[in-house]
């Protein structure tokens, strides 16, 4: 009998309805002859009462100034789980089946010592083929692991895989079980071709490579979680999206091979991001490089993450999360760097000293700061670097499926944002995505304007596919 | 009940990939186009119709880049001729380079890797290569940079990263092959 590892998402387990739907579907593949591994999700979404946010909050309310420290945090975050697997495995024994209920570690999952974001290492499966040997259905807590048991440091501590945690289980089980397929279950009936809530004509796409569902995912759509459709590339496991609450055939997700698969298409409109776009003016093309790496390098020790980069020959662009951006602009603002002349010129003379400006009446530090080099600026130029700010921003991406082979996507995304007067301030590519940064308030008419372009229009072909 | 490390070791089974940077990605014959727009009124239409020209000749582009006064691009060597022949017959102004590769750094989760940009700068700095042109996606930074400093530039990045010489993978513009 062939293996089948089916992933029930929080709000497939969140009730007693829902889990003897979920269950349906578990029994449904045994019948169908399948060897069902169930993997669940905690119970519910925030504020549910057992649900991992829920669970954290009451370690965080112990006393709000001391952060709970991580180890101690992924066991409480790991009760959601372990709490959700017991309920979801009596609920299969109600109905007359050998389930068994078992913990990440129970189920062999060996990851690193990462608290909170840990890797999965390995997966040692023999307790589970056991099982399933004597005919239970494991119901394996996602999300979870245990370092090296047998390790003097490590000693198998229990550990939580980080976002997308419980799709991770479920992909990796598959792998290391050979399962014929994994079969995510959620509250939509597959990949969509963008966010259902924006966007009411958005279509179940049938079937999805695993490079185009992890870029979606990557791009902001909350389907399989990357992680998950990586290890399912790797082991070339057949992946499902599926819905708890209907019998829709849902989505598959496979490898290019599969012909349907093959051809180069859009396959979705996504969104992401709070972001604050940021232009610095460096009006010295020489200087700029060792500049704009004092830039990276104080993002960095700061841990701001930066992206969108742009260089021109007197500029440097890039983008911020929002959240970040006042840490951004508080060490950037008023930062002072000198330049040196070249080797040859040089002994250690200074060429110039650069400051950071920020827009009108965010400059603090430099108003303090550029006086105090007014001394010095009869020896060494002081050359002003004054940034503009874009807040607000956010980034819509066309999914487009080997898109630098394929001419004339952009000037679709161009045309048809330019037509609605959407402004675009910035664009990134990779082998499967265009990106364009806009301005937050346009993204629910972005999104639709997009979906209408590459699926509802008349010449839009099945799929939203691209001309050759 | 955990399952002893010693009844297991026969079936272990790897999975995820490495935290951070683990390839480098060579892509050759890459060319630049540099497309003058003007920053006063009607820059759009004229950024528009250079994406219109291209689509209406067959030429993908990418490493696109929206600048105050210009648009800049990247595409496959050989197909910069016709792109810059198509683009001067509007009256715009181009400025071109062929000599260039794009080089991909690729990781896990890019983005949550703080500090991975600097330390691409250090090393292509430390190597002489300019970078001319940069992108960056949740899984890569690409970095355009002269051809003939490739070889430099890959060497100073495999020090920085410790990479091994099978995680320098060739790609090109034409392949169809998944890098």
């Amino acid at each position: 009998m062939k293996i089948l590892v089916q992933k029930f998402g929080g709000t497939s387990v969140d009730r007693h309805e829902h889990r003897v739907l979920a269950a349906r579907k578990v029994i449904q593949a045994r019948e169908a002859g399948f060897m069902p591994v169930v993997v669940v999700s905690a119970i519910g979404r925030a504020g549910a009462p057992y649900a991992t946010d829920t669970l954290v909050k009451v370690l965080k309310d112990i006393d709000p100034q001391v952060p709970p420290a991580p180890r101690e945090m992924d066991m409480m975050m790991a009760c959601g789980e372990i709490i959700s697997t017991v309920v979801f495995a009596h609920t299969l024994q109600t109905f007359g089946y050998n389930a068994i209920a078992l913990s990440g570690g129970q189920a062999g999952i060996i990851t690193d010592p990462e608290f909170g974001n840990a890797r999965i290492r390995e997966i040692r499966p023999h307790y589970i083929h056991k099982l399933l040997e004597q005919g239970y259905i494991p119901v394996v807590c996602g999300f979870q692991g245990i370092t090296e048991p047998t390790d003097e440091y490590e000693h198998g501590a229990i550990t939580t895989l980080g976002r997308g945690g419980s799709d991770t289980t479920a992909s990796a089980l598959g792998a290391a079980l050979n399962a014929a397929g994994v079969e995510i279950f959620t509250d939509v009936d597959g990949v969509k071709t963008a966010d259902p809530d924006l966007v009411p004509a958005a279509r179940t796409l049938d079937i999805c490579t695993y490079q185009e569902v992890a870029e979606i995912a990557h791009q902001g759509a909350k389907v399989v979680h990357p992680r998950a459709a990586e290890i399912a590339m790797d082991h070339n496991i057949p992946l499902w999206v599926k819905s708890t609450f209907s019998d829709a055939p849902g989505t598959r997700i496979t490898g290019y091979g599969a012909p349907e698969a093959a051809a180069r298409r859009v396959t979705g409109i996504t969104h992401t991001g709070k972001l604050v776009y940021i232009r610095l003016e460096i009006d010295n093309a020489a200087h700029k490089p060792l500049v704009e790496r004092e830039v990276y390098r104080m993002m960095a020790r700061a841990g701001v993450s930066i992206f969108l980069l742009t260089f021109s020959q007197t500029a440097l662009s890039f983008t911020v999360p929002r959240s970040q951006y006042p840490v951004a602009r508080d060490l950037l603002d008023g930062m002072v760097v000198p330049v040196e002349l070249d080797e040859q010129e040089a002994d250690g003379k200074l060429a110039a000293y650069y400051i950071f400006k920020f827009s009108d009446g965010l400059d603090l530090a430099y108003s303090v700061q550029r006086p105090l080099l007014a001394p010095v600026e009869k020896r060494v130029r002081v050359v002003d670097v004054p940034a503009s700010v874009v807040e607000n921003c956010t980034i819509v991406s066309v999914i487009a499926s080997r898109y630098r082979k394929v001419p004339g996507v952009m000037a679709r995304i161009f045309q048809a944002l330019t037509d609605a007067r959407i402004t675009v301030y910035q664009t990134a590519d990779t082998e499967m995505s265009v990106s364009c940064l806009i301005s937050e308030s346009e993204i629910h008419r972005a999104v639709r304007i997009l979906h209408a372009e590459f699926f509802e229009q008349r010449d839009a072909i099945e799929g939203g596919s691209l001309a050759e | 009940m955990d399952i002893p490390a010693s009844q297991s070791n026969s079936a272990r089974v790897s999975f995820e990939r490495e935290r951070g940077v683990y390839g480098v990605t060579i892509m050759r014959d890459v060319a630049h186009l540099v497309i003058s727009t003007g920053d006063e009124v009607g820059r759009t239409d004229r950024i528009l119709q250079v994406f219109r020209i291209l689509a209406e000749i067959n030429v993908p582009v990418f490493l696109i880049k929206m600048h105050r006064n210009r648009i800049t691009m990247a595409m496959a060597g050989t197909d910069l001729e016709r792109a810059g022949q198509a683009i001067e017959a509007t009256g715009m102004q181009i400025t071109t380079r062929r000599d260039l590769a794009l080089v991909g750094i690729r990781a896990a989760s890019m983005r949550d890797l703080h500090g991975v940009i600097i330390k691409i700068a250090d090393a292509l700095f430390e190597a002489g290569a300019q970078i001319l042109e940069i992108g960056d996606s949740h899984d890569s930074v690409q970095c355009l940079l002269e051809a003939s400093k490739i070889a430099d530039a890959v060497a100073s990045l495999r020090r920085t990263f410790h990479l091994e010489g099978r995680a320098i993978v060739e790609s090109s513009v034409e392949s169809e092959d998944e890098v």
